[in-house]
């Protein structure tokens, strides 16, 4: 039976999902309702399959997700407006040379005047502070001004939902601080799949992956403390 | 200064304020006019001076311009040998000049151009062709991915060349082209994802993983890798 959820919830109803016979995701059941939710779990857990359902870049084998009311299955575009994806590695997902481009890129096909994409694409670039680097080839930036670019692109089509895929595995220790800082001050429901604990515990709820199954959600605190107790 | 894989010089000179699809046909008759006619030395020598005017005119300056020359000294050399061994030194050092400048023109585009100007200016001139069935806006994005894609496949070589080094095997020539092949189709399989996830991609149904169920009521569907 699916879970009860209000109107803009994640709900996933016993998904499961195979590739090349195995199955990478068992009867995964959850609603995620809460604003900053964190997805932990070693390696091979099933938290990036988890996290793609959510956009439609995978498709469940079994089972149903709903994303705002929408199947990403039938209607990945309605949901892709809805649903921003940051990746693990910044460089796959900038598409277009320099900064400034890449973000406008995003919004390609949305029937905005030119100079309302120009104000877009200044206005996200300064909420991030790398307006000053607009012009700079995406080539030069840091790893962590790359991950906030890919964010910045993401951010500036305005969606309801940010799913980001490890955002901060790249990154140095001052670099993931900022990138975490930045997710965790959005004002946009974020899905975080991360192996940063306290990235994690900085989240309003936690969800707990192991060999492809859903083995606990709740407060990240206790959450953490039963990944560290029982896989580190 | 513009960095060694900058494409862009960002400027406020008359150059950069021209509109690019101007700057694209200026650099067809450039090109034109330096590679068309049989080598002339005066020709090429007012066609020099007209490149080094231009340069000083977009205010990049006789550094910028020497940059490009460097960075291309290569392939100039690699032509003016080939030739060097089928035609007279003085008619090899003309047409060696002429690609030269035409390099520099178009080099003088890029830096005073944005790509996404240039895309769009391409988008527009290909714009009749749509009659026919062509997508000009896919041609742009090529386009666009593919200046993007160049410094990182130039990353991508390093990597293995020191990954390799490292291993105490440098030098094989099949590892280096193997494994630069599966780094480069790595990269276009995450590249499909990401623009998949920002909505660039045809398909109102998302990629499929294999062996993945086909949603009911989709119409087409493709396999993902």
């Amino acid at each position: 039976m699916t879970p009860a959820a209000t109107p803009h919830a994640i709900v996933v109803d016993a998904v499961s999902v195979e590739r090349n016979g195995v199955r990478v995701l068992e009867s995964v059941t959850t609603t995620v309702d809460a604003h900053r939710v964190a997805v932990i779990g070693a390696n091979g857990s099933g938290k990036s399959t988890f996290a793609r359902l959510l956009n439609g870049l995978i498709t469940p084998s079994s089972g149903s997700v709903r994303v705002a009311g929408l199947d990403p299955a039938r209607q990945a575009r309605k949901v892709r407006e809805l649903v921003a994806f940051l990746f693990t590695n910044p460089e796959s997902q900038i598409i277009m040379p320099t900064v400034a481009e890449d973000v406008a890129f995003s919004l390609r096909g949305s029937g905005l005047p030119r100079e309302e994409v120009s104000r877009r694409v200044i206005g996200i670039l300064s909420d991030y502070g790398l307006d000053g680097l607009a012009d700079r080839s995406a080539h030069e930036l840091s790893g962590g001004q790359k991950q906030l670019l890919a964010l910045c692109s993401g951010l500036v089509r305005e969606p309801q939902i940010l799913v980001a895929d490890e955002p901060t595995t790249l990154l140095d220790a001052a670099n993931t601080r900022r990138v975490s800082d930045a997710l965790v001050a959005l004002p946009q429901r974020l899905v975080v799949v991360t192996h940063d604990l306290v990235l994690a515990a900085r989240c309003d709820t936690a969800l707990l992956f192991d060999r492809g199954r859903l083995i606990a959600q709740g407060d990240p605190a206790e959450v953490v403390a039963r990944y560290e107790r029982e896989f580190c | 200064m513009v960095g060694a894989l900058s494409l862009y010089a960002p400027g406020t000179s008359p150059l950069h304020r021209l509109p690019a699809s101007t700057k694209l046909l200026g650099l067809l008759i450039g090109g034109l006019v330096v590679t068309v006619p049989r080598p002339d030395a005066l020709l090429l020598g007012i066609a020099a001076a007209g490149v080094v005017a231009l340069y000083l005119v977009a205010r990049l300056g006789l550094a910028e311009l020497g940059r490009q020359i460097w960075g291309v000294r290569w392939i100039i050399a690699v032509v003016l040998v080939g030739q060097l061994i089928f035609l007279p030194w003085h008619v090899a050092a003309l047409t060696s000049t002429r690609m030269l400048l035409a390099i520099l023109l178009a080099a003088l585009v890029t830096l005073t151009t944005r790509a996404s100007d240039i895309l769009e200016a391409i988008e527009r001139g290909l714009a009749p062709l749509r009659r026919f069935g062509l997508r000009t806006e896919r041609i742009a994005l090529v386009l666009g991915m593919a200046i993007r894609a160049v410094p990182i496949v130039i990353d991508l070589a390093s990597e293995v060349r020191d990954a390799q080094r490292a291993r105490g095997v440098g030098g094989s020539i099949t590892a280096m082209v193997v494994l630069l092949l599966v780094g480069a189709l790595r990269h276009a399989d995450d590249v499909a994802d990401a623009l998949a996830a920002r909505g660039m991609d045809d398909d109102e149904e998302p990629v499929m993983l294999e062996g993945s169920v086909r949603p009911r009521g989709a119409s087409r569907l493709r396999l993902r890798r």
